[in-house]
């Protein structure tokens, strides 16, 4: 017998959750580490208060994108050997695996992204702020993609020794797409303008990594066999 | 009635690297079979690749009446129960929840998984965290998940290293509880001795075959 | 042969045709930058198409072909970003333009590229190679049309695509060197990718030599003689 395939969704995006509450590796770690990169920018920087307010935002999606990487890797950390044959036996739909892992991580990272956007404002004070509908909005489809990249990536990279460094190397620059688009629909909201062109990419280039990672679930799960 | 397990000199190559030259194994149902054999002849690599997790490079087999390396035999995983070197469990959870989640995934009642514990004798640990068990009790927690899900075909690999001997017993009841069923069981080690005291039948396996 | 001959015509071509009324002489840098750019996609194109043709046949020939293809495709688009920057800084004053997406996103498939060959390296197993490099291979390919679109995404300082439906903005006779060197470096193209194939299967061949089964190398202990071990 075989759950249904949103049934086995959420009970592997509820076992990543609560491996997160048990751990807190994200709240402990991550966060603070986030919150570290962002303070100790300026000092590169300089303290232009001016030049601050202006990259403000973009280190903000810089950084989120780097340590969200980090964040969806630790989901697929959990599925070592034994476990990845469990769920084969359990009859457990890879693309199924997919989705709960992305979910889980896409809801880690947008509440790591949240915290830190609270973090840019008060240590960069950028000039127009988009309204905070939008910012949920930016930060929610930013994070989806992001953690449904890091998955498919982590799955291509499982088992691997140079796993480590190999999977932020596949994972950054086919973020670059998300990376732009988030920002530039962060600016669109902020100045109201050409909002409705950035959303729809940033959604498309989210369906796009849906399909890809629904898609080459099975396939990667079978490369390991 | 299709034997449960039929390899017919299958090989399993890696690269240049041959791990299986050439095994047959010939598994009826309602019987279970050992597999002895030293250390690196490969016979965990035998043991996945009747539990459809190892590709196979020549030869033909077929699980549970589905040849491998189709579709047909992806299906069959559900039936297949393994319980490997190293037990499968999610370290930060607990024994409790780690079984909870087995049986949300193979859509077995939760209210199973209390009783699945106690016949292993791990109720009372039901809420301690993997991580923070022994290896003994991660491998009874292994056994403990082959009886909530009751596969068809019971796959187990060293499954007596590290019990002690009242979990051992466990494993005698699993292998009766799934011939009774009418699947069967296959039991890898290199102590002879155990294998033949719970199975119908031992082959010793030599490097890389077992003719 | 062919190829030697044919980048032989086409550079004799970029020497001789007419400067640019603007860019001058700097324009000759283009018949390299531009053939290489449109090799570096082709290149990629073929790594998957033979990634698909790999999963649809499962035959070793086209996952050879999908490696050796990305291999000549990083050359091609280093030779395209070195190019464009040894243009780019008399004509636009910086070795490397921020504002041109087209030139950055170029860059980004150099990277995912890279990361393509390294995950091949990373893994020993010729199928397990094939398997996951044919995913990556497909999934990377995405790139290619978000690079030559995105001019018409971002308003940018690269000039738009020379060769437009509507006509070619170049004089005649620079668009016949153009072509003569996109056909030169399709033809070097062929020729790399056929040699990196004749070297992968040497390769290939050398390591199949038969050491027998993996476990014949485990023997029993030997505990006679030496210190005592009890």
């Amino acid at each position: 017998m075989t759950a249904s395939f949103w049934r086995q969704s959420v009970a592997i995006a509820s076992r990543d959750l609560m491996v997160e509450g048990r751990t807190r590796e994200v709240m402990l770690i991550a966060l603070p580490f986030g919150a570290v990169a962002l303070f100790l920018a300026p000092f590169a920087f300089g303290l232009e208060l001016a030049l601050l307010a202006t990259v403000g935002p973009p280190l903000y999606w810089v950084v989120g994108l780097l340590f969200g990487m980090q964040i969806t890797y630790r989901s697929t950390a959990t599925e070592s050997g034994p476990w990845s044959d469990l769920l084969a036996l359990l009859g457990v739909d890879p693309a199924a695996r997919f989705t709960g892992r992305a979910l889980a991580s896409a809801l880690l990272i947008t509440g790591f992204l949240g915290v830190l956007a609270a973090v840019m404002v008060g240590l960069y004070s950028p000039g127009a702020m988009p309204p905070i509908p939008g910012m949920i909005l930016t930060v929610v489809l930013f994070s989806a993609g992001l953690a449904m990249l890091g998955s498919i990536a982590s799955d291509i990279t499982i088992g691997l020794r140079t796993r480590t460094l190999l999977a932020p190397l596949l994972v950054a620059p086919l973020a670059a797409p998300l990376l732009i688009a988030a920002n530039s629909l962060w600016r669109s909201l902020a100045q109201e303008t050409g909002i409705l062109t950035w959303a729809l990419i940033l959604f498309c280039i989210d369906l796009v990594l849906a399909v890809s990672g629904v898609l080459s679930a099975r396939p990667l799960m079978e490369a390991t066999r | 009635m299709n034997p449960l397990v039929l390899l017919e000199q299958v090989a399993v190559r890696s690269g240049p690297v041959s791990i299986l030259t050439s095994v047959s194994i010939h598994l009826e149902p309602g019987t279970s079979l050992g597999i002895a054999g030293a250390n690196g002849v490969g016979k965990t690599t035998a043991l996945r690749v009747c539990a459809t997790l190892q590709r196979i490079s020549a030869g033909r087999g077929a699980v549970l009446g589905a040849d491998l390396g189709t579709a047909a035999s992806l299906a069959k995983r559900a039936r297949i129960g393994l319980s490997g070197h190293e037990p499968a469990a999610i370290g930060e959870l607990t024994l409790a929840e780690n079984l909870e989640l087995v049986a949300k995934l193979s859509d077995r009642p939760s209210a199973w998984v209390v009783e699945a514990l106690a016949k292993v004798g791990l109720d009372r640990a039901a809420d301690r965290r993997v991580d923070r068990c022994s290896h003994g009790m991660r491998r009874r927690l292994d056994l403990a998940r082959l009886l909530l899900t009751e596969p068809d075909l019971l796959l187990l690999d060293e499954a007596q290293a590290g019990l002690d001997p009242p979990a051992v017993a466990v494993i005698g009841k699993l292998v009766a509880d799934v011939k009774s069923r009418g699947g069967g069981a296959v039991l890898v080690s290199h102590d002879e001795a155990a294998l033949r005291a719970v199975c119908d039948r031992v082959v010793t396996m030599r490097v890389g075959e077992i003719p | 042969m062919l190829a030697a001959a044919t980048m032989a015509g086409g550079l004799w071509l970029a020497l001789s045709s007419p400067p640019d009324a603007v860019q001058g002489d700097f324009v000759r840098i283009l018949y390299i930058h531009v053939p290489s750019a449109w090799l570096a996609f082709l290149a990629f194109g073929i790594t998957a198409a033979g990634s698909l043709a790999w999963r649809m046949t499962r035959r070793q020939r086209f996952d050879d072909l999908a490696a050796a293809s990305a291999e000549v495709g990083v050359l091609f688009t280093v030779i395209t970003l070195l190019t464009g920057s040894i243009w780019g800084r008399p004509v636009w004053g910086v070795w490397w333009s921020w504002g041109d997406a087209r030139l950055s996103t170029t860059a980004l498939m150099l990277f995912v590229y890279l990361g393509y060959l390294a995950l091949r390296r990373a893994v020993e197993d010729p199928e397990r190679r094939a398997r996951l490099a044919s995913v990556l291979g497909l999934v990377a390919v995405v790139q290619i049309p978000l690079v030559y679109f995105s001019v018409n995404l971002w308003r940018t300082l690269h000039q738009t695509q020379t060769i437009r439906p509507d006509g070619p903005q170049m004089d005649p006779e620079m668009v016949a060197a153009l072509l003569v060197n996109v056909a030169a470096f399709t033809l070097l193209y062929v020729a790399l990718v056929a040699a990196r194939l004749r070297i992968g299967r040497a390769e290939a061949a050398a390591s199949e030599v038969n050491a027998g089964p993996a476990g014949a190398a485990v023997g029993v202990p030997q505990l006679g003689g030496g210190p005592d071990v009890a």
